[in-house]
């Protein structure tokens, strides 16, 4: 594919602004991790050796306990058959992930109540919540529903305001007027209270989350796409492309929306940590993913609630802290790069 | 200039163009009109160049593109090879716009910066389903690239990585590329260098006889326009105040501002410019949304008398064939 030089000197600008480049980085990093969570952080064993054959038990269907000898039909609990091949100290063994614990198991002792400080020996890391669970785990599954929460939330936000922004810029007079008067409406419905109203009725799953928020967050895009397809159509180039006889769409599609994209990307780093605070705070106000989903706005409310349990706040909160800063400078390089003031079209 | 003979190519018939002014909020009264083009009428012959002049804001622009149906005239007629092209459906439209095209003033606006040179010349091709074979577009957009002088291994790129003059040249193409008849220059070279400007302006005048196109040449340059036209319309405020051949307009002008439109074109011989005749008017145009009652020029005419008050000029003395003004004065 052959870039647009100009496209290509905006990617060599956004290289060269560092902060917003090792932030893309560490930001990539951290969906990739999260994407491959179950391989670094699981309740199931990675490899287990046993009687000569080897079993992947990461992916795919459980293994009962029965099949490594065990006196049990659940899923084997591999951090005990490790312990017992290592006891034994036969030729059978077993590779844990890095945080042997799931995101939705709960360690419990018998002599103690979590939550439980981090511990480098049990590898609880960043210590365990008020039911037991890892906060790692709890950590990193929750990072991973909350990014693709957005990410879907800004790809069904975008596809809506831009088409519409895009249509009420182009074609101007009563149908712009009309969606005006509606987005106007639209934009004074107390988006919390529906949220509250809905999932007091249904327990909000995560394709309905979305649906919700999306419901609401097109109003932005749509304002912004208006605008900029007012300023857009009234240049030359739109008015020669309607004198050689281009159709609507062919106008819409091939000469404005790509030069509109600018605006778009600018944008989108930013509702990104939108939806991410979105999420995060409806799950701390309990209207969000059900539990036991792993979320951060739960895991800020149960530090809240345990606030001696100090490792809870302060894991949850840094990581918030690194995920906002690290979009945030994507999105101030983006806009840097993307700035029209250093390479204008105009001469 | 043109070998073909003389018939007519396109018709205007007191064409209008009014852009309504409302005023209120939420109950829209219209409160008049601003009117732009006030009543045209005029003839291109096949193969000739009409060029159209006249100040800033006097309607030229909008004239040109009531023509090419960008912006829907409000009334009259605009008659292409015998047919009227105001009322046609969407898709007759089309096809005549293959027929007539346009060249715009603005060789940076008018280019779609996102596209590569090729992808813009060749758009029209794509619109109108004259080629669907990747290598014959390739031959085909080569083909226009060398026709308005360039090269064709320069296609794909951007429109930002050529310079004024070759961007001038890609509009050009690009109206080409659907062998037109008819092709409104709107002010194709007053964005240019004088240099550049000479170079387009022969440009046209090559492809004009190579594929026997004829022009409705939009300009305020008056020696451009005397350059290149066959005939010459003079506008102001809306209307068309004079029509004539080039060589008698620009030697026995009638109309007080045609006159007063050439003497405000300084003559480059000290001489003759010190002595020769200066027709002065002052004041400023008068507004298209208050039109002066009467003929619209007469508040700055120094030889206008009650009549000019009173009635409009129209419609307008033939003094001989090729030679037509809307004056009271000229008998």
């Amino acid at each position: 594919m052959k870039l647009n030089p100009l496209t290509h000197k905006k990617i060599r600008r956004f290289q060269s602004i560092r902060r917003g480049y090792y932030s893309l980085v560490i930001f990539i990093i951290m969906i990739g991790i999260s994407l491959f969570a179950e391989l670094l952080i699981n309740n199931r064993a990675l490899i287990v050796y046993y009687k000569g054959e080897y079993y992947f038990p990461t992916y795919g269907q459980m293994i009962p306990g029965k099949i490594f000898g065990l006196d049990y039909e659940y899923e084997t609990n591999y951090r005990e058959l490790q312990k017992q091949f290592q006891a034994k100290n036969s030729d059978n063994w077993v590779a844990m992930p890095i945080v042997p614990y799931g995101k939705l198991e709960t360690d419990l002792k018998e002599d103690r109540y979590p939550p439980f400080p981090p511990s480098f020996q049990e590898a609880h890391y960043l210590g365990t919540d008020n039911v037991g669970r890892d906060i790692v785990a709890r950590l990193v599954y929750g990072f991973r529903i909350a990014i693709f929460f957005s990410l879907i939330l800004l790809l069904a936000n975008y596809s809506i305001g831009i088409s519409i922004g895009i249509v009420m810029g182009y074609w101007g007079g009563k149908f712009d007027l009309f969606f005006q008067r509606i987005i106007e409406i639209w934009s004074n419905v107390p988006f919390l209270y529906v949220i509250i109203i809905i999932s007091s009725i249904v327990v909000p799953n995560f394709m309905m989350l979305i649906l919700i928020m999306a419901f609401f967050g097109w109003i932005n895009m749509t304002w912004t796409m208006r605008t900029v397809t007012y300023k857009e159509k009234e240049r030359e180039y739109i008015l020669a492309a309607k004198s050689l006889g281009a159709s609507n769409f062919r106008i819409l599609f091939k000469h404005l929306l790509p030069n509109t994209v600018a605006v778009i990307v600018t944008y989108a780093p930013f509702s990104v940590s939108g939806g991410i605070v979105a999420l995060t705070s409806l799950d701390y106000l309990g209207f969000g993913l059900p539990p036991p989903t792993p979320s951060w706005g739960e895991l800020i409310q149960q530090g809240w609630a345990n606030m001696n349990a100090w490792w809870i706040s302060i894991s949850v909160i840094v990581s918030m802290l690194i995920t906002l800063i690290v979009v945030t400078f994507i999105g101030e390089a983006v806009r840097e790069a993307f700035d029209p003031k250093l390479h204008t079209t105009y001469e | 200039m043109s070998i073909k003979p003389k018939n007519s190519l396109l018709q205007v018939n007191n064409l209008k163009k009014y852009y309504p002014v409302y005023t209120g909020m939420f109950l829209k009264k219209k409160i008049g009109d601003v009117r732009a083009v006030d009543g045209i009428s005029f003839e291109i012959l096949n193969g000739e160049t009409l060029g159209l002049v006249g100040e800033s804001g006097c309607g030229k622009t909008t004239c040109g593109r009531s023509i090419l149906q960008l912006d829907p005239p409000t009334s009259g007629s605009v008659i292409f090879q015998g047919k009227d092209i105001t009322q046609l459906r969407k898709q007759e439209l089309r096809a005549i716009r293959k027929k007539i095209q346009v060249i715009f003033q603005d060789p940076f606006g008018s280019l779609n910066p996102r596209m590569t040179a090729r992808n813009i010349i060749g758009e029209l091709l794509i619109i109108h389903g004259m080629t669907d074979n990747k290598t014959e577009y390739h031959e085909q957009t080569d083909h226009l690239f060398m026709s308005v002088g360039l090269d064709p291994a320069m296609a794909d790129r951007y429109p930002h990585e050529f310079s004024g003059g070759q961007r001038q040249r890609i509009g050009i193409a690009r109206a080409l590329s659907v062998k037109p008849e008819l092709i409104v220059c709107d002010e194709p070279v007053s964005a240019l260098d004088v240099s550049i400007q000479a170079q387009i302006i022969n440009l046209l005048q090559d492809l004009q006889e190579r594929f026997q196109l004829t022009y409705l040449f939009i300009a305020h340059d008056l020696a451009v326009v005397r350059h290149l036209s066959d005939r010459v319309a003079v506008m102001y405020l809306g209307n068309i105040v004079e029509i004539a051949d080039r060589a008698e307009l620009y030697i026995n002008p009638l109309h007080p501002y045609t006159k007063a439109l050439f003497s405000a074109v300084p003559i480059p011989d000290p001489e003759i410019e010190r002595t020769r005749e200066h027709l002065l008017i002052f004041g400023e145009v008068g507004s298209p949304f208050h039109p002066p009652a009467g003929c619209k020029f007469h508040p700055r005419c120094p030889f206008a008398k009650s009549v000019c008050r009173e009635e409009p000029p129209f419609p307008g003395k033939t003094i001989d064939d090729n030679h037509w003004v809307a004056c009271h004065l000229i008998q």
